[in-house]
């Protein structure tokens, strides 16, 4: 644990104990993402799937990166992760993103990945919010990491035809936010 | 259909089985299905037993999200708008 850091937030005023729980559960839900999207991305072949098989493994592999850069912040503030990987699963921050039950509906799987974005935009806009101007390193960590969901969740979103994403999938290295916190 | 007050409604704090009940906008809505309310604690800092109106404002999503689950009564001295 990094004292002085611990101390600096409960100072801001921010229930620590409570940003830590969040931080562990958001990044549960990025490892079994993580795990979850391996078994998606294995599952989108033919004509339609191959086209998104290789932006589904970028957000797949960025999303491990969130895990990566999410636990040196956990363990600095005080906290840890569960010993136990099922407990870890089990209080993620969003739904498991399992296989739709029909394999070959690709716009299912789509419909399974944006809602798993969508939740984790949800959960770091929330995290920014409660640590904008007083954590500032979660703060930092959390932006940087809901860059990347806001560009997964734009990806999805505009195979599924809601409109276009004004981005293009990325070009070299991945996680160009999060990066930063992985050196 | 059921009237709560703030200290029934508490009782349904989604924990050890009992359902979780939460009020928003005078309405009481069970929320005991939701993967997003397990052991009646909505991302770690709502729980269960209580009245989200106010928080909803902070919340980042709208209330369509809530909405969408079943309407279990109404909070004491609330009449809905005509």
């Amino acid at each position: 644990m990094a004292k002085v850091t611990r101390e600096m937030v409960e100072k801001s005023g921010i229930n620590v104990d409570q940003l830590v729980e969040l931080l562990v559960k958001n990044s549960a839900a990025e490892l079994t993402t993580y795990y979850y999207y391996t078994i998606l991305r294995c599952n989108l072949i033919g004509l339609e799937g191959e086209g998104i098989k290789e932006i589904a493994e970028a957000a797949r592999i960025e999303d491990r990166n969130h895990f990566e850069a999410l636990v040196p912040r956990i363990y600095e503030l005080g906290g840890k992760l569960p010993e136990d990987m099922k407990v870890f699963h089990d209080i993620s921050a969003c739904p498991p993103a399992k296989l739709p039950k029909d394999l070959k509906d690709i716009k299912a799987i789509l419909t399974v990945l944006v809602e798993a974005e969508r939740c984790a935009v949800r959960g770091y806009t929330h995290i920014c919010n409660m640590t904008a101007g007083k954590d500032h390193r979660t703060y930092d960590l959390s932006q940087a990491i809901l860059n990347e969901e806001i560009e997964h969740e734009s990806w999805f979103s505009e195979f599924l035809g809601e409109g276009p994403s004004g981005h293009f999938m990325r070009r070299g290295e991945t996680s160009p936010f999060v990066s930063k916190f992985l050196r | 259909m059921k009237e709560f007050t703030k200290e029934i409604l508490a009782r349904y704090n989604g924990k050890n089985g009992i359902p979780a009940y939460v009020a928003y906008e005078g309405k009481v809505y069970d929320v005991s299905n939701s993967f997003h309310w397990k052991d009646g604690n909505h991302q770690v800092l709502h729980n269960a037993g209580g009245d989200l109106t106010a928080s909803m404002k902070q919340a980042p999503h709208g209330d369509d999200f809530l909405k969408k689950f079943p309407i279990v009564g109404i909070m004491q001295g609330f009449h809905e708008k005509t």
